[in-house]
Parts: C-alpha cells; sequence; structure tokens
C-alpha cells in the first residue's frame, strides 16, 4: 500500500508550522506501514492530480499568496474534476480562502479564487488570533468513528468530539447554503466571528482556519484523511488504532486551559 | 507641559525606586505610568545623551548586538546608557531611561543603545532621530502580533528618519532592501560560512525579490535566506559591504574572523558572528578604534540566556533562550556537533512575550536531533506548552519512552540533575523568554560556587 502526498507551494505557503501537517499524515502512514511519497509540488512544476492521493495547501503572506492564484489557476479545471473524483484535500488558512470564488479586499476589489468550492471571502478590520476549539458537526463524527477498524477502545482516536488549534487571519469567510462547515466553534472567532462556524467540509476536501499545526492535535482527522484516500484507492479495509497517548494530552491540554475562557 | 515632563520623570522614578525595594525585578511597569502621564517623555530623555542615541533592531540578536556594542563603547571609555532584553517596546524604554536620568533630569551616559522591537521603531523615531539605526535581520518571529514577515519589514523601512545612518545585514535580503536607493548605509556580512552551502531546504522567507516580486537567485546559502544573492529581473542583488568578515573559524570556545586583522568573540553560533559584526560596523560608524573594537569583543560576557553557562552541584549546564525556528535550528546545529551524550530540558510558554502561537515548534527541525537519539540520555519538556513540545518530538522521530513532560519547573531542574552519569555529559536547558527568568532564578539558587550573578560564556 502507498499514498501520495503532495504538498503545494512549500516554499510559497510555510507559514505558522503548517509543514507539520504534512510530517503527521506521513508518521501516521508509517506507524501503519503504509509507504509514503511526499512531492513537493512548486510554482510551475508538473503536477499530475491523477497521481496524487492527498493534497495539502497552507496559507501563506498576501504577495505570496497572490502569486501562486495564477499559477493554479490555470490547473483549475483538472483539480475540479479530481475532486470531484473524490481527491483528498487538506486546505488551511489562505489556502481554504483561496477554494472559494473570491476574496474582497478593503477597498471592495474582488480577488477571484479557484472558485471550486461556493464560498467567498472578506477582508475583515481586525485580525481574528487565538486559540479556537470547534465542536464537530455529527456528519464529521460519524465519519471519523466508521473510518476505525474496532470499536473504541482505551487512547483511540474516536474519543474526540472537537477539533482544537490556533486562528491568525483577518479574512472572515463565508459558506454558501450547499456547504457543511466541519463544526460549531466553542472558543475562538472561525470562519467570520460571526455565525459560529469553523471551517467546510465538501466531498474529500477540508477547509480550515485552523493552525496549532491542525492535524499533529487532531489525529482523528489525520486518520480520516489518510482513510479517505485509501478508500478512493479501493482499499476497504478499514484503519487500525494507533497509541494516541501524546496526542490526547495535547488536545485535551487547549481544551482544559482555553475552553470556558 | 513642562510640568507634567516633570511630573512624569518623577512618578515614574519614584515607582520604580518602590518596586526595587519590594524586590521586583521590571523596568516597563514605571515606564507605563511616566507614558500615560506625558507620552513624549522619551523624546526629552534621550535628548540629554551627547554622543545621540543607537538603535538595534530585527528578529533575533538585538540583545547580544546591544550588549556586543556596549561592551566596545565600554571599552572605548564611553558611559553606555542601555535597555535590558525584552524591555523594548515604548513601555520599557522609557523604564530604562528612567533609570538612566537623575531626578534632576539629567542623563547617566554618554551614548543611548536601545534595543527596540521592531513594531516599536516607528513609535519611537517619531519621538527622536536616532544616530544609527542598526538592523540585524528579519525572520519569522510572534506573527500573532504583527500579522506578516512583510508587514514588519515594510514597517521597519518606513519608519527610518532620512537623518538616520543605517547599519545593515547584506546578508539577508529583506534588511538589505532597507537600504535601497539612500546613501547613507554601511552595510556587513560575509563571504562564506563554514557552513555555507549552495542548496538549501530550510523554511524560506523572503527569499523573493523586495523590489521586483521575482525568486531570488542564490549562489551560496549561509543560513535561513541569509547568502549571497542576486534577483535575475532586476538590479537587487547582495551589496558590497563596508565591515566583511573572512577566514572564520568557529572552535568550541568561541569564533575568530579577519577583517583586515584577527578578531575574536567568546561564543559560539554563526548567529553570534553576525551579532559582532553588526556591532562592529556600528561602532566603526561612532568612530571608535579597531583597537577598541577588539578588545571589546574579546571580553565580552554573555547575557542571561545567552549560551549561559552554569556550575551546579555536580555537573554544568547551558541554559539558551529559543524564541523562533531560525535561532532554534542554530541551537540544534550546535547540539548535533557535541560529541557527547546530551540531555535537554525544553520548557515552551505560549504567553504575550513568547508568542501566543507556538505552531513555530513545526518549523524547528527536531528531526536532526532525533536522528541521534541513542546519544540523547534525557529529552524533558515543560513549560505551559509542554505537551505541544512532546507531541512535536513524538513526530520527529523520537520513541515516545524517551520522551518526559513535568510541567513543574522545580521538579524538572531537579530530575533533570538527577540522573546518573549527567556530570561526564553535556546539559543544556533551552526555555523560550517567559521561563527564561523563573528557570534561571532557579539556577542561580542551585550554583555551587561563586554566589556572583554573572554568566559564564562558553
Amino acid at each position: 500500500m502507498k499514498l501520495t502526498i503532495y504538498h503545494l507551494y512549500p516554499d510559497l505557503l510555510d507559514l505558522y508550522g503548517d509543514r507539520g501537517n504534512v510530517l503527521a499524515l506521513a508518521a501516521r502512514c508509517r506507524w501503519r506501514e503504509i509507504d509514503v511519497d511526499i512531492r513537493r509540488v512548486s510554482l510551475g512544476d508538473p503536477l499530475d492530480f491523477s497521481e496524487s492521493d492527498i493534497l495539502v495547501l497552507g496559507g501563506g503572506s498576501d504577495r505570496e499568496q497572490s502569486i501562486l492564484v495564477e499559477d493554479l489557476s490555470s490547473r483549475g479545471t483538472e483539480l475540479t474534476d479530481a475532486i470531484e473524483d473524490g481527491l483528498v484535500l487538506l486546505t488551511i488558512c489562505g489556502g481554504y480562502q483561496l477554494l472559494g470564488q473570491y476574496y474582497q479586499t478593503g477597498e471592495g476589489k474582488k480577488i477571484p479564487g479557484l472558485g471550486i468550492l461556493d464560498l467567498y471571502t472578506v477582508a475583515g478590520d481586525k485580525r481574528l488570533i487565538g486559540n479556537v476549539i470547534v465542536e464537530m458537526k455529527q456528519e464529521l463524527k460519524r465519519a471519523i468513528s466508521s473510518n476505525y477498524s474496532q470499536i473504541s477502545n482505551q487512547n483511540s482516536s474516536q474519543e474526540f468530539d472537537t477539533l482544537v488549534g490556533f486562528e491568525n487571519h483577518s479574512g472572515k469567510t463565508y459558506l454558501g447554503p450547499n456547504l457543511k462547515p466541519l463544526g460549531k466553534v466553542l472558543r475562538g472567532y472561525g470562519n467570520n466571528g460571526e455565525d459560529g462556524m469553523e471551517g467546510v467540509r465538501y466531498k474529500n476536501v477540508y477547509g480550515t482556519y485552523l493552525h496549532g499545526p491542525f492535524l499533529p492535535k487532531n489525529p482523528h482527522i489525520t486518520d480520516l484523511l489518510i482513510g479517505l484516500a485509501l478508500q478512493r484507492r479501493g482499499n476497504v479495509s478499514k484503519m487500525p488504532h494507533l497509541v494516541n497517548n501524546m496526542e490526547i494530552a495535547a488536545h485535551k491540554a487547549i481544551i482544559t486551559r482555553f475552553a470556558n475562557r | 507641559m513642562k510640568v507634567y515632563f516633570w511630573l512624569a520623570l518623577w512618578s515614574g522614578k519614584i515607582v520604580s525606586l518602590i518596586m526595587k525595594v519590594l524586590g521586583k525585578r521590571g523596568t516597563t511597569f514605571p515606564g507605563v505610568i511616566a507614558c500615560k502621564i506625558y507620552p513624549e517623555i522619551i523624546k526629552f530623555l534621550a535628548l540629554s545623551f551627547k554622543e545621540g542615541t543607537v538603535i538595534i533592531t530585527g528578529t533575533n540578536g538585538k540583545t547580544t548586538t546591544n550588549n556586543l556594542l556596549a561592551s566596545i563603547l565600554d571599552t572605548a571609555g564611553l558611559k553606555v546608557a542601555f535597555n535590558r532584553e525584552g524591555a523594548n517596546m515604548l513601555t520599557g524604554i522609557t523604564g530604562a531611561l528612567l533609570q538612566n536620568t537623575s531626578f534632576s533630569g539629567k542623563g547617566k551616559g554618554d551614548i543611548l543603545l536601545l534595543e527596540v522591537d521592531e513594531a516599536t521603531v516607528p513609535g519611537l523615531c517619531a519621538q527622536l532621530t536616532p544616530r544609527l539605526a542598526v538592523v540585524t535581520n528579519f525572520f519569522r518571529d510572534q506573527l500573532d502580533r504583527y500579522g506578516e514577515l512583510d508587514t514588519t519589514v515594510n514597517l521597519v523601512k518606513e519608519a527610518l528618519p532620512s537623518d538616520t545612518e543605517l547599519i545593515l545585514n547584506a546578508d539577508d535580503p529583506l534588511v538589505a532592501q532597507i537600504g535601497a536607493g539612500k546613501t547613507a548605509v554601511y552595510y556587513y556580512g560575509v563571504q562564506s560560512l563554514p557552513s555555507s552551502k549552495e542548496e538549501s531546504d530550510e523554511t524560506r522567507e523572503g527569499r523573493y525579490c523586495a523590489i521586483c516580486g521575482q525568486e531570488l537567485f542564490y549562489t551560496l546559502f549561509h543560513y535561513g535566506q541569509l547568502g549571497i544573492y542576486k534577483c535575475n529581473f532586476c538590479d537587487f542583488k547582495r551589496p558590497d559591504s563596508y565591515i566583511e568578515a573572512v577566514e572564520i573559524v568557529q572552535g568550541e570556545q568561541g569564533i575568530s574572523f579577519w577583517v583586515g586583522e584577527e578578531y575574536s568573540i567568546p561564543l559560539i553560533g554563526s548567529y553570534n558572528l553576525y551579532n559582532a559584526l553588526a556591532a562592529f560596523c556600528a561602532a566603526d560608524r561612532l568612530g571608535i578604534s579597531r583597537e577598541n573594537i577588539r578588545l571589546g569583543l574579546v571580553k565580552f560576557v554573555s547575557d542571561a540566556g545567552r549560551m549561559e553557562r552554569f556550575s551546579l552541584l555536580g555537573y554544568d549546564l547551558t541554559l539558551t533562550l529559543v524564541k523562533n525556528p531560525t535561532g532554534f535550528n542554530q541551537v540544534i546545529q550546535t547540539l548535533a556537533e557535541i560529541d557527547k551524550p546530551l540531555h535537554l530540558l525544553i520548557a515552551i510558554n505560549d504567553l504575550a512575550a513568547d508568542g501566543r502561537d507556538i505552531s513555530w515548534l513545526w518549523d524547528v527541525d527536531f528531526e536532526i536531533l532525533a536522528a541521534k537519539q541513542d546519544d540523547i540520555r534525557q529529552l524533558l519538556c515543560s513549560g505551559l506548552r509542554a505537551e505541544d513540545m512532546a507531541l512535536r518530538l513524538k513526530y520527529a522521530g523520537f520513541a515516545e519512552d524517551k520522551i518526559v513532560i513535568e510541567h513543574s519547573l522545580p521538579k524538572a531542574v531537579e530530575r533533570f540533575g538527577r540522573y546518573p552519569g549527567i556530570d561526564r555529559d553535556a546539559a543544556f536547558i533551552l526555555p523560550t523568554y517567559t521561563v527564561l527568568f523563573p528557570l534561571r532564578d532557579i539556577l542561580v539558587a542551585k550554583r555551587t560556587s561563586d554566589t556572583e550573578v554573572k554568566g559564564e560564556s562558553i
């Protein structure tokens, strides 16, 4: 068994330790004896979506982001087709915004996004910064539990009801009526600081404002992404659990310190 | 208006006296009081230093550069007033100035050296025009406070007054671009370090031309985005440097280099060479002789948390501040070259002065340490973010049972020192900023021989 992870524009979108997401995916594959091939794809590099199992797209500074919209747009149709075909895609912050229709600047200028999902982002006048705790939607929880091979034993990733991370954005993102968020914000701002929602989930596409990085402290999501990628390759066997003491400790530490504050 | 100035000065000084009597550390609070009463107090306090003000800003190396320059100026017979590490925002700077000003409003010194937080440069330069401004480097640090690196660089660039002479790092394109189109600019740098490479896979913030936005072309990488670079699309390139070090030799006790003649510093790590060159260049522009520069660098005593060595009961350890990926990577590089078993205590906090977001730990190459984990006897994690640190180490490839979490600092230090054989090995404690001083207090209390609170540099 082998999975190919494409790390998109790691040289441009490398803010806030998001490379930790790729490290987490790779490590949890390795610990399950799944081979991983990590490919760093940068501006103008050849990119064949049909070879890719998981795509990771992080956030960057404004300047760097505008460089890559151009580059990605030229690959937009293939990406849309791959997503419809079940390609697993994790997008963080700027990468998440990029999936949408547009980003409206403070001056009211609309910078087009990739237009893959029915969401848009409006520049806000303050930066939304801090630790975030999100209560996952039921559907997401169900997807997670059906990803594993056996019923929860202790210290398994199935125990999680929440997502934790650190947000740092000024853009406020609004989802179209047919899109589902990852969950409800218990602490922090989330998508826009107004509707109490955080992230987006569409087919196998996941978008979130959570850094931290996101995946290491949310191993249930890491496992879900790996599981979905395996299923897409026709592998129907479920995922075995791993020992998660440290992941759980780090996740719980955030909840203990920051919930109800 | 004048009344408020005196009121601010005296209130500030009285508050700091009271704090001193109560045994409290800190210069910021008196500064807060004085700034509240008279917001422009810095402008007037700074005027009384006859040789003017030198500011030092940038992400890493502000404190060490400031202290190296102070050591040189002191050698040259100047009386130096400066702010302590961390007290580098307006209130902290005011606090430091209050300490260095008499009740009659006279500055206790010839020259004022200020390390200034990047985001504070505009506020400070609105009040005074520095004689020199030294910019060390720009790395990702505390992004949660400033937004993004580009914003920080532009903030500093636009705030520096045109009458201020600039001392800039030639090898960091983010710093060097500040001097583009200006005349009173003096660059420092190196042609090559022993560790310079033709390829680099480190995170590459700032490797894009600030003038035209294209990717920069490097013939040599020193570390991070520092190196020999040029833009193939416009005429931006690494500027020729005014002070350029060659024949750099890095030993266990320090670094030697040539700038016309041989110099040495009792500090290790390439980043400290840059700090020395920045201080060298600034001292030269202040008219200090080469002989005084040489002596000032040699007799430098490192400050709290800068590879500070402690002799404790039965073993020695080194305390080193870590605060961002670049700095931490350099410490790891130094650790990887040590030919002895290692004991490590890493203490990570996420308070305002540390940066609330600790995701930067994932940009640090702990994988280098994990590759030599058989030589690592102890790996303790402490601080408010001990769990995050532990998790990072697990994903770097450390065996889980090797990693120990101990939230209590005294207990962590106790456990650390009890390990059999630690006296024959190399022991390092790596804290972020807000853990540094509590840890230092614990270590000072445990110190065996001398009672002097003075760090011995290695």
